[in-house]
């Protein structure tokens, strides 16, 4: 396959969107011709998944001179990493499609693309000023969705977020520049591939970590980790469904991505060194958003505070320094995108039909809609982590690598996820099980159409729970390839 | 190469403004036929300059004439180009403004060739006296442009403020030369830039006062701190066009001058003037951001805001004292502001051109409904001002703020970041004014006629902001220069001011 492949799945959905934008007004056909750009960037990822090669390091590789007066290139490529991600991305985005079918307007579906080509982009980029383009680029549609479509205070909220999240990446910016300022004094030429930044040796360590922290804000907010994660909460709740799918189970996990490609590489030393303390703040973060999961009576809120409490478990797997810490978060990665995007789907669901999303005015949902009951439970247990799911697999994979790291953090990792069990399952009982008192909503229960976009994902998570290695297969060798130069590197600095 | 064909920009714009001045005493000639009339003059003035622009040169033109005050190189006519360029974009995006203000008369246009002229002046000259008179023939008929149609009670008071407080300056400029004359017995930039080579210690000392004295003048026109404070009345009381007129293509010109000053002349006593650059530089975007954050009125948001610019210029000016490649950063980010400066301020004398009331925030609710493209527009101008990726202003920003980190002014640019981290918040607010709010019930749709040259030049500029954002590099296809050409082009003109 030719190499431009890569180009072609980023770029679609842009071209579509654009083309879309000023041809026609018909809504159904927007959202048609959308699917239908979205399935064949499904096919050619398939394609590429098959095609790809496991040891064979990055692939699919396109490097083209941008701006050659400072070396920025046009650089794109794929490894075991990114390919898992991009296969995530690629099978969630149309069949969610499935589940947003009716009601929306066309600006609606046209962000939705727009933000597509934003993160497969920022997924794919190599070099990082390119990365960095394509990460601000997909904010943009993000702000349009939710202060059009957003509820509540919409306004302030969308304001808030891309103020909140440009503050963080623009940091970033900065350190970007300086660090291919040093590489420039350092070697002669420019050059901003992430490859190239890697081998800056000039840096004092002062500087490295002032730079850590600038591109850590940047992810941390995006992921959240705690204590940058006062964004979500209003966001969640008042951004539409399609916005709230995008952003927590794809651009959150970008944030996770970009730390295991570019900070970590970049500064591996400071990797090593303040690993125990990202540990810690991902456990404290796993419980304080649980516990602040645990009270609180809105459910889109409630899942913010999950969804959060989830990544910060995540995060603490990146840093744990070993195989099966960043294979867990790896897989986690995954299996979160699909639990909890289709939790925040189907909740979406329940706040379009009943208009209501408080936990203690719901209720008798399970006698209603049986189908969306069962399926809402089953993405409920793969995000706890039964045994049998996805969550399962990849919760115990983190918790073997904190072991691993060090034995007290992996008890402790082992009994906080105990929390995750508790205010989804009490919040499950209270918003779906339990018979309500009065009358009863007005609930449907799941479409034909909806219950197939749901297909592949309830597949997923037990294909991926049961018999994970076909996956981690594809992405193990770039792992313990990626683990050992970072040591090796981080030893020798 | 011909000298008369160097001087040929010049000359036409002189005579366009005669002409012009001429024909306005007749009744017969409409606006619209002021407006193609100096069009065709610019257009052929453009197209003199780009004739010229082939290879690098530097040539004294008639030295015995005008006894080398005059200097034509590659520089200057880089400048020449975006002058005019900016002026004749003024005129076709201003179109619609100037044929609903019945004050618009022949007359304008004669002072608006005038301005252009003397700008064109002062990006030519290589003597102090010179550029002081070619910048006051740009400065008076500004003055007068700002306080077209004096019925206005704002306009007035705009125009003294700018008057006064532009003459007042104008004598520190005029004290700084002869301060400088006292010292070296010439006002000549060449001559000076010798005696600065041959002496030292205190022989440089009224020199070093002049040059200060002059830099307040500099300092003053482009509104950095401490200057900065007539901007916001003076941009909000004149016509929005002639806003956009100053906030571009005006600071565009004395920017070439003093680059080129720095560049040739004083290079190598520039670093004196490091650390008052320094807190300036700090000054400036503080200012800036705390005023523009605070606005009500978008035209005074987008006025304040152009301070926050200028002080990211100045940011890469000061880094051209310990690295030279920032001269590029500085043309790179002149261009992008130009750009999009004149996009967004015609953009909105364009909506104001008929209904005379979009000015507040308030104002702007609902635009994306009734004025889709319009609104598409003003965001791309928007997203190009905070410098977001995809647009020429994020390429700016990237090059000022590298160049500055690659001078040693990291604590700079990451307070520069700080204050586009804050811009974000004012260019987004007026964006989710246009496409979050219904619209204001009084400013219903009455059918707007979109088809006309304001328009269309607004959606030039727009894809001029795109593309110049993503580069031909990568839409490969499209014929335009690229990012790096307008870099190279740069690299070649600066260079063309050390042929000796």
């Amino acid at each position: 396959m030719s190499a431009d492949v890569l180009s072609f799945i980023i770029f679609l959905p842009a071209v579509v969107a654009f083309g879309l934008m000023i041809t026609t007004k018909n809504v159904e056909a927007v959202r048609n011709i959308a699917f239908l750009a979205t399935t064949v960037v499904l096919a050619l990822v398939l394609k590429l998944y098959l095609e790809f090669e496991p040891s064979a390091g990055m692939q699919f590789v396109t490097n083209a001179s941008w701006i050659s007066s400072y070396g920025i290139n046009y650089y794109i490529g794929v490894d075991g990493f990114s390919l898992t991600i991009l296969m995530m991305i690629a099978i969630l985005i149309p069949t969610s499609y499935l589940l947003l079918w009716e009601g929306r307007t066309k600006g609606y579906w046209i962000n939705l693309l727009l933000v597509q080509t934003g993160v497969t982009g920022s997924l794919l980029a190599l070099d990082v000023v390119l990365f960095y383009f394509f990460w601000e680029v997909m904010l943009l549609p993000v702000f349009l969705l939710i202060g059009i479509y957003g509820f509540g205070n919409k306004v302030f909220t969308t304001i808030k977020v891309t103020v909140y999240t440009m503050a963080g990446s623009l940091l970033m910016f900065v350190a970007i520049l300086y660090l291919g300022v040093a590489f420039n004094s350092e070697y002669g030429y420019w050059s901003f591939q992430y490859n190239d930044l890697m081998k800056i040796t000039t840096l004092s360590y002062e500087e490295n970590i002032w730079l850590f922290l600038a591109f850590l804000a940047a992810f941390a907010i995006k992921i959240p980790i705690f204590p940058l994660h006062t964004w979500i909460m209003e966001t969640y709740k008042n951004a539409p469904t399609g916005a709230v799918f995008l952003l927590s189970s794809i651009m959150a996990k970008l944030g996770v991505y970009a730390i295991v490609r570019f900070m970590i590489p970049i500064f591996p030393e400071i990797y090593v060194e303040f690993s125990m303390w990202f540990v810690i703040f991902g456990l404290f973060g796993l419980v304080y958003f649980g516990i602040a999961a645990l009270m609180q009576d809105d459910i889109k809120r409630m899942f913010a505070y999950s969804s959060a409490s989830h990544l910060s478990f995540i995060s603490a797997g990146i840093f744990s320094l070993n195989e099966y810490g960043i294979n867990g978060a790896l897989y986690l990665i995954i299996a979160h995108a699909i639990a909890t995007g289709a939790l925040f789907l189907l909740v979406g669901i329940i706040h379009e039909e009943t208009g209501t999303k408080s936990i203690k005015q719901l209720g008798g949902i399970a006698k209603t809609a049986p189908i969306f009951t069962v399926i809402f439970a089953i993405m409920l247990f793969a995000n706890v982590g039964l045994p049998g799911t996805n969550g399962f697999v990849s919760e115990l994979l983190i918790i073997f690598g904190i072991y691993e790291f060090n034995h007290t953090l992996g008890y402790i990792s082992a009994l906080t996820v105990i929390i995750g069990a508790s205010y989804m399952l009490w919040m499950f009982q209270r918003a779906i099980l339990q018979n309500r008192d009065g009358e009863c909503l007005k609930m449907r229960d799941l479409k034909i159409k909806e219950i197939i976009g749901l297909t592949p994902w309830i597949i997923l998570v037990f294909l991926m729970g049961i018999y994970p290695d076909i996956f981690i297969d594809k992405f193990e060798p770039t792992v313990t390839h990626y683990i050992n130069d970072i040591l090796k590197i981080g030893a020798m600095k | 190469m011909n000298q008369l064909i160097l001087i040929m920009p010049i000359l036409i714009i002189l005579s366009a403004s005669v002409i012009l001045m001429l024909l306005s005493v007749y009744d017969k000639y409409s606006t619209k036929n002021f407006i193609v009339i100096s069009s065709i003059f610019l257009i052929i003035a453009l197209g003199f300059s780009i004739f010229s622009f082939e290879d690098m040169y530097s040539i004294k033109v008639y030295s015995d004439i005008f006894n080398n005050v005059l200097i034509f190189d590659s520089f200057s006519n880089f400048f020449t180009i975006l002058l005019i360029l900016g002026t004749l974009l003024t005129i076709l995006i201003g179109e619609h403004y100037f044929l609903h203000r019945k004050y618009f008369k022949g007359e304008f246009f004669t002072i608006l060739m005038f301005a252009l002229f003397g700008m064109i002046l002062l990006a030519n000259s290589n003597e102090l006296l010179t550029a002081f008179i070619a910048l006051e023939i740009a400065s008076f008929s500004v003055y007068v442009m700002v306080g077209y149609n004096s019925d206005d009670n704002k306009r007035v008071e705009a125009i003294f403020k700018y008057l006064v407080l532009g003459s007042f300056i104008g004598a520190f400029y005029l004290l700084g030369t002869v301060l400088i004359y006292g010292a070296t017995q010439t006002t000549n930039l060449s001559e000076i830039s010798t005696y600065i080579a041959t002496h030292s210690g205190a022989e440089l000392n009224l020199v070093y006062i002049g040059i200060t004295l002059i830099l307040f003048t500099f300092l003053f026109k482009i509104a950095a701190f401490p200057f900065q404070s007539w901007v916001l009345d003076v941009y909000r009381g004149a016509p929005m066009i002639i806003t956009a007129y100053m906030a571009s293509v005006f600071k565009i010109a004395i920017f070439s001058f003093f680059l080129r000053i720095f560049l040739q002349d004083i290079a190598s006593i520039i670093d004196f003037w490091d650390t008052i650059m320094y807190v300036l530089v700090i000054l400036t975007l503080v200012f800036g951001t705390w005023l523009a954050v605070t606005q009500k009125i978008v035209k005074r948001m987008l006025a304040a805001s152009s301070i926050v610019h200028t002080g990211y210029l100045l940011l890469a000016f000061l880094a051209l004292g310990q690295n030279g490649e920032a001269a590029y950063a500085t043309m790179f980010y002149l261009i992008a502001y130009l750009v999009t400066a004149i996009g967004a301020f015609g953009l909105i004398s364009h909506i104001i051109s008929e209904t005379s009331v979009r000015v507040t925030y308030d104002d702007f609710k609902g635009l994306s409904k009734e004025r889709p493209f319009l609104a598409a527009m003003m965001t791309i101008f928007l997203l190009s001002l905070a410098g977001i990726p995809s647009t020429i202003g994020f390429i700016g920003k990237f090059y000022v703020f590298t160049e500055a980190i690659n001078a040693g002014f990291a604590a700079l640019a990451v307070l520069a970041i700080f204050a586009t981290i804050v811009s974000v918040y004012y260019y987004f607010r007026l964006i989710a004014t246009m496409y979050f709010y219904p619209a204001n019930a009084s400013c219903e749709s009455v059918g707007f006629n979109d088809k006309r040259v304001s328009t269309y030049v607004i959606a030039f500029l727009a894809i001029v902001t795109i593309l110049g954002g993503i580069g031909s590099a990568i839409v490969f296809f499209i014929p335009i220069p690229s990012i790096d050409t307008i870099i190279e082009i740069s690299q070649m003109t600066v260079r063309s001011l050390f042929i000796k």
